[in-house]
């Protein structure tokens, strides 16, 4: 009997934390502990999410690979699987199927100055790279995160963004595009009004920017102007995904499958490749 | 194992025809029919991919019974059996004509001729009609009256050949796509194309002219066309002497419709309405097309007898490729009408006052029949609030969504006495009734289909009928047994030889017959080869001369103003079915377009501060919607569209029951609106 | 392989009839004037018959629409979770050699990296049995394309029509098997039946109306990214998604959970096409806005990526579907001599 690819594992809903407006944080634990066991993954890949009888969605994985046992993802409520999932409760179970796509570079940056660019939303797939890159510390220079959101409300992790800036050789700048409520003390302004603000060690320093595509085009402008080369931006692209298996073809651009191929590209690559971020 | 059953589609009146793939009871595949006239194998979206509903789990199974405002299931001989007694109940204490019967055009031939005996012979009304009131009632009588026959005068296949093809109020490449693959395949051949329409259809983009009407002054641009015409001596002086009459009244009417002035109300430059008057009358094979652009109004049957005057003018009808060609929405409007689902006609248009007819009817049904012409669906609605109408028996059809002012429609059907729908889901309608019969989808059947072109199709059962949900057909001759009257047919190929046997148009055609291929109506005798182009010794009036009518124009009945300042019009889109009962449950459709949307010119977005995608609240003088805004320059300003098919943005809200004073359609392509940001 | 041999035209039905015993034989038939693959048993074997049926015979190994799991969560912890299988054996006869090549150029992608499970299921258990094109249909451009009009490659067995025989090759051990089943209604081709079958294929090779010059296009086509062509080529698309459903290599699906219980749901996955809107539609934004940029990803995915991520052969067969299935006659062939032309 050969594999199916296509069937997704049982996993339980064990802890569901309020993340932010509208965003929630699943932590999933396999219900099959030996696959749970073997199963490993790296920073940036994605798995297909199943909430049974509604349908199936591409989620990335938040959680460090450095923490074993449970994997946690951060998901909006944006469509119908997505919407479903927000109603679900810990105990019940979905289906997951992963892990995919190619993930963050890891090995092949250390020694460098890392900077951050996150937007809303985006910063979970980072989270998972930041996490594991603090607890190989050393392998590091600098760790720099900007993070921005539309409003205060929608910024999420705050613990862990309260944490990572009391690590040593790291800083935390956040941002937001508007405060309604006026209770915002930190700055105004999109995420890469953050950029002027930080020294930057251009040879030096790898930039990992997640986030809307409208904010990931800006960010990648304003990093080129500041001079990083193409093969220093690191962006993950989303696309339409039905299978995450490089079969379905709606990720598909030039010979690529964002799912298989990618989501994560560099600059250098996405230019090569030709369709719009 | 899979079988392939060549059928034809339920969707619109092109009448394509495929295979349907079957497995397990379930269709799994389409195949078009390569050697079809007019698929050739080609197919539009939702004959590739909107057939998934047949197999929804949300498909009637069971007979359903309301009781204390919930519906239970309930067995076929009880939900009968209730239904007869309420009937009955209703016409021993007011009279068979407190009951009205909405037929379908979704439905087959057979099944639409047995609702009308139904009607006639069980109940004894002539109350029945159908959604044709709603899309070509004014085609019905505009073009009887001019030529003596309501339909499309011509085959599709013929368009092909056109030298001149002058579209009004048709967006053909999204409600009749293969018909509008043969005006591109015209135009790639050098025909010349002219269309006249608010909105810069798709076909506008390989028009030798485009010109853009103010909605709802059809008239006015037909009759300015007609003074050019007479003007530079265009027409056709032998075809006037010899085939029609009242052309001289025609002549001094539109004598008033200089360019000039025609150019004030329709807003269309005066240069381009001689332009596109020398086009249409130079050609020798000039075809007009037009759909609900023309009958969707106050003035539908003005609209339609302009064109039929366009066409005798300058000779062009009664010969291939040229004519009037009125395309008809649904799958078989056509065969619905020509089956006597309408309130003045038994099948074949034969009249209902007529009494020779009648008694010729009566003799075949063994039953006296009423001699009153019926009310139609528009009237029956606005007769409920009055009592005239007190029980309302609906097969196949979603007035709420699909009728104009929704919220009036719904008012009216829930003060019914008593409201019986056989429907294949539980739609919004069928929601308020106290009885729904589960009754089968296009697939599920044996029957025909008459497309637009007057084309009788067989349509074949592919699958067995889901849960006990039975064929409409048989359920009309098992309600009519249970009021004492006998409709014994072993098949639907047996009630078509009833139809032949009493309507002369359908004299000639049978099951056997068939079977080679479908047949266009005239086809009077079974060694008739059929008609595919209409009146070309003579008209079809007594008499047989066609008729000029001279038409003075009359503005739609509701215009903008300061607090309603935006004109609405609606219709459909390629993706979606009417109220999308079928549509939107079928999974590659509803991906495409899973909500409704407003169109508007993006000066009038920019001017509103509504950006593109935005959502935005719709409101006029009967309801309010909110929807996304689509700004797009392919409208006029002034102008917003929106298409009908969604209940939860019901473009019907918004529309008005304001009527054609004849034919009695609702004017839904013009009413007005505000739209403001939300 | 074997040596090339002969079987007489009427004795092709017994030879399926006797593959029929334990598999199911899949053959073109005409029905209503209209060329259908169709089983044995409940159609005809015709003599002989010009074109390919307008759905390529992929969906014997990719349906339209196919059942791929079946959930219940009756029992809300222990979620029932079936897949389906599919390991009908089957023999498709009559496949034109276009459509044999866009078998291979599914098997590139559907047996690569993650091997699909449902295709590979069905692809091992069919045996592919070729027949040669003597006569080109007028949108057929294989020639162009280097599948055909006679198959070189990609089949079990191949057959060529000699009039009053079947010129037979074998090209795999399942389709010696096949044809070792019942070695007594096959002889030994003469050197004359090979040489007729060469003059056959030269005389169709001579008879297409179509010509793709494919280098110089291929070659030409990364310039012609931002051109007009698109737009105006792309113009009157009525979005019918036919282009994608009949062509023998186009791959791509969608899946959807269909619910069929109160507590039970079916994963279907179903033919989608490129040309659609929705193909690409995310949450907020679509990735390809416009139509000229679907028609460009159709083109570009034939001639350009599928050749770069496989092994350089082009994704396009030549059959000519897509010409001929257009409502609105968009016409690759006409694409591609523009392209080539600039």
């Amino acid at each position: 009997m050969i594999e199916n690819i296509y069937v997704p594992h049982l996993m339980t809903i064990t802890k569901i934390r309020d993340e932010a407006e509208n965003v929630k944080t699943f932590t999933l634990e396999f219900k099959d502990s030996q696959i749970g066991k073997n199963f490993d993954y790296k920073p940036g890949q994605f798995g297909e999410v199943t909430l049974f009888n509604i349908g199936e969605a591409p989620i990335s994985i938040t959680s460090s690979p450095a923490n074993k046992g449970y994997l946690e993802l951060s998901v909006a409520n944006v469509g119908k699987v997505t919407s479903a999932l927000h109603q679900k409760n810990e105990g019940d179970v979905i289906g997951f199927r992963g892990p995919y796509g190619n993930g963050f570079p890891f090995e092949e940056v250390s020694g460098k100055n890392i900077l951050f660019v996150a937007g809303g939303i985006g910063l979970a797939p980072l989270r998972s790279l930041i996490n594991q890159m603090f607890a190989e510390r050393n392998k590091f220079g600098k760790i720099s995160i900007l993070y921005g959101c539309r409003i205060p409300n929608l910024l999420c992790f705050q613990n862990e963004l309260d944490n990572w800036a009391k690590l040593e050789n790291s800083e935390v700048l956040l941002t937001v595009d508007a405060c309604p409520e006026n209770d915002w003390k930190g700055n105004i302004g999109v995420v890469g009004s953050l950029l002027p603000n930080i020294d930057i060690d251009l040879e030096n320093t790898v930039a990992f920017v997640c986030g809307p595509p409208v904010m990931i085009h800006f960010v990648i402008l304003d990093l080129l102007k500041m001079g990083f080369s193409g093969d220093n931006i690191i962006t993950t692209m989303e696309r339409r995904m039905e299978c995450g298996l490089g079969k379905c073809g709606h990720c598909n651009i030039g010979e690529k499958y964002v799912c298989k191929d990618g989501p994560v590209f560099s600059y250098q690559q996405l230019k090569e490749l030709g369709e719009n971020i | 194992m899979q079988s392939k059953v060549l059928t034809t589609c339920e969707f619109c009146g092109c009448g394509c025809n495929f295979y349907l793939g079957v497995e397990d009871n379930s269709l799994t595949a389409v195949y078009p029919a390569t050697s079809h006239p007019v698929s050739q194998g080609r197919l539009c979206v939702k004959g590739w991919m909107g057939h998934d509903y047949v197999n929804s789990y949300e498909r009637l199974k069971t007979p359903l019974i309301k009781e204390r405002g919930k519906f239970r299931e309930a067995s076929w001989d009880e939900a009968y059996k209730l239904i007869a007694d309420k009937i009955q109940q209703t016409k021993s204490q007011y009279g068979s004509d407190s009951i009205a019967v909405f037929s379908s055009a979704k439905c087959t031939n057979e099944e639409n001729y047995l609702l009308q005996k139904f009607a006639r012979a069980v109940i004894g009304t002539n109350n029945v009609d159908h959604c044709a009131r709603l899309c070509h009632a004014s085609t019905v009588l505009g073009l009887s009256q001019t030529f003596g026959s309501g339909a499309m005068t011509n085959a599709i296949g013929e368009i092909g050949k056109a030298e001149v093809i002058f579209i009004i109020g048709s967006n053909t490449s999204e409600q009749h796509p293969l018909v509008a693959s043969q005006i591109v395949a015209a135009v790639k051949k050098g025909a010349k194309l002219v269309v006249a329409d608010p909105r810069e259809i798709q076909l506008a983009k390989v028009a030798t002219l485009y010109i853009s009407q103010k909605p709802g002054t059809d008239v006015a641009l037909i009759n300015g066309m007609l003074n050019v015409i007479i003007a530079e001596d265009l027409l056709d002086k032998e075809f006037i002497s010899q085939r029609t009459e009242g052309y001289d009244e025609l002549k001094e009417l539109v004598a008033g419709f200089t360019p000039e002035k025609t150019s004030e109300i329709t807003g269309i430059p005066a240069d381009k309405i001689i332009e596109a008057a020398r086009i249409y009358a130079k050609g020798q094979a000039s075809t007009i097309i037009y759909s609900m652009g023309i009958t969707q109004h106050t003035t539908g049957v003005d609209n339609v007898i302009s064109c039929a005057n366009l066409a005798m003018l300058t000779g062009n009808v009664g010969k291939e490729s040229t004519g009037v060609n009125p395309l008809r929405g649904q799958n078989n409007v056509q065969g619905a009408c020509d089956m006597g689902a309408l309130p003045n006609v038994y099948s074949g248009y034969q009249a209902v006052t007529n009494e020779e007819l009648r008694q010729k009817f009566e003799k075949a049904w063994g039953v006296k029949l009423p001699a009153e012409v019926g009310v139609t669906v528009t009237d029956a609605i606005n007769k409920i609030e009055s009592k005239d109408i007190r029980t309302i028996y609906i097969m196949g059809e979603n007035p709420i969504i699909s009728d104009p002012d929704s919220n009036h429609t719904e008012q009216a059907l829930k003060s019914l006495d008593f409201l019986a729908v056989q429907d294949i889901f539980l739609t919004e309608t069928a929601k308020l009734a106290d009885v729904v019969l589960p009754g089968v989808s296009f697939a599920e059947k044996n029957g025909t289909f008459t497309s637009t072109e007057r084309k009788v199709q067989r349509v074949r059962k592919a699958i067995e009928p889901v849960g006990l949900s039975r064929p409409d057909w048989k359920i009309i001759t098992e309600l009519a047994a249970f009021l004492g009257y006998k409709m014994e047919y072993d098949s639907p190929s047996d009630i078509m030889d009833e139809i032949a046997k009493f309507t002369p148009s359908y004299g000639g055609i049978s099951y056997d017959r068939l079977e080679e291929g479908g047949l266009c109506w005239p086809c009077p005798s079974a060694d008739h080869p059929g008609t595919p182009y209409l009146h070309k010794e003579q008209f079809a009036r007594p008499g047989g001369k066609g008729k000029f009518f001279a038409v003075p124009y009359r503005a739609p009945a509701e215009l903008p103003d300061d607090e309603y300042p935006l004109t609405l019009t609606t219709g459909r889109i390629a993706f979606h079915w009417h109220t999308g009962t079928m549509t939107r449950k079928s999974w590659t459709l509803d991906r495409e377009y899973p909500n409704g949307y407003v169109e508007i010119n993006n000066n009038d977005a920019a001017k509103l501060g509504i950006r593109n995608k935005a959502m935005v609240k719709v409101t006029s003088r009967r309801g309010e919607i909110t929807l996304q805004a689509k700004a797009v320059n392919t409208i006029q300003e002034g102008l917003l569209f929106i298409p009908f098919h969604f209940a939860e943005a019901a473009a019907n809200k918004l529309t008005a029951n304001n009527l054609d004073p004849v034919a009695k359609i609702p004017e839904y392509k013009v009413c007005a609106v505000k739209l403001e940001g939300v | 392989m074997s040596a090339t041999r002969i079987i007489d035209k009427k004795k092709l039905a017994d030879f399926l009839e006797t593959l029929s015993s334990d598999c199911e034989v899949i053959i073109p038939t005409v029905e209503d004037g209209n060329l259908l693959f169709s089983e044995l048993g409940s159609s005809k074997l015709e003599d002989s018959f010009k074109g390919r049926p307008i759905v390529s015979p992929k969906e014997y190994l990719f349906p339209q629409k196919e059942k791929i799991l079946a959930f219940d969560t009756t029992d809300k912890v222990n979620v029932d979770i079936k897949a389906y299988t599919n390991d009908k054996k089957r023999v498709i006869w009559g496949i034109r050699p276009c459509d044999l090549h866009g078998i291979k150029t599914l098997d590139a992608i559907y047996l690569s990296d993650f091997v699909d499970t449902y295709y590979q299921a069905r692809r091992k258990n069919t045996i592919m049995m070729g027949l040669n094109c003597n006569e080109p249909c007028e949108t057929c451009f294989c020639n162009s394309c280097q599948t055909g009009p006679f198959a070189s490659e990609a089949y079990d067995v191949v057959f060529t029509d000699l009039g009053d025989k079947y010129l037979v090759k074998v090209g795999s051990d399942a389709g010696q098997e096949a044809v070792d089943k019942i070695p007594n209604l096959f002889a030994e081709a003469t050197n004359d039946d090979e040489k007729k079958a060469g003059e056959l294929e030269e005389k169709s090779k001579q008879s297409f109306q179509r010509k793709v010059d494919v280098d110089v296009a291929k070659q030409n086509l990364p310039e012609s990214w931002d051109d007009a062509l698109w737009a105006e080529e792309s113009e009157m698309c009525i979005l019918c998604g036919g282009c994608n459903f009949t062509c023998p290599t186009c791959h791509c699906f969608n899946i959807e959970d269909v619910q069929c219980g109160e507590k039970a749901s079916i994963r279907m996955r179903y033919w989608d096409s490129c040309q659609l809107g929705g193909f690409t539609q995310m949450a907020a934004e679509n990735t390809r806005e416009n139509q000229a940029a679907r028609l460009r990803q159709r083109i570009f995915h034939k001639y350009i990526y599928t050749p770069d991520k496989y092994d350089g052969a082009i994704g396009c067969t030549g059959c000519g579907r897509c010409i001929e299935v257009c409502p609105v006659n968009i016409d690759i062939t006409h694409i591609l001599g523009r392209v080539a032309s600039k």
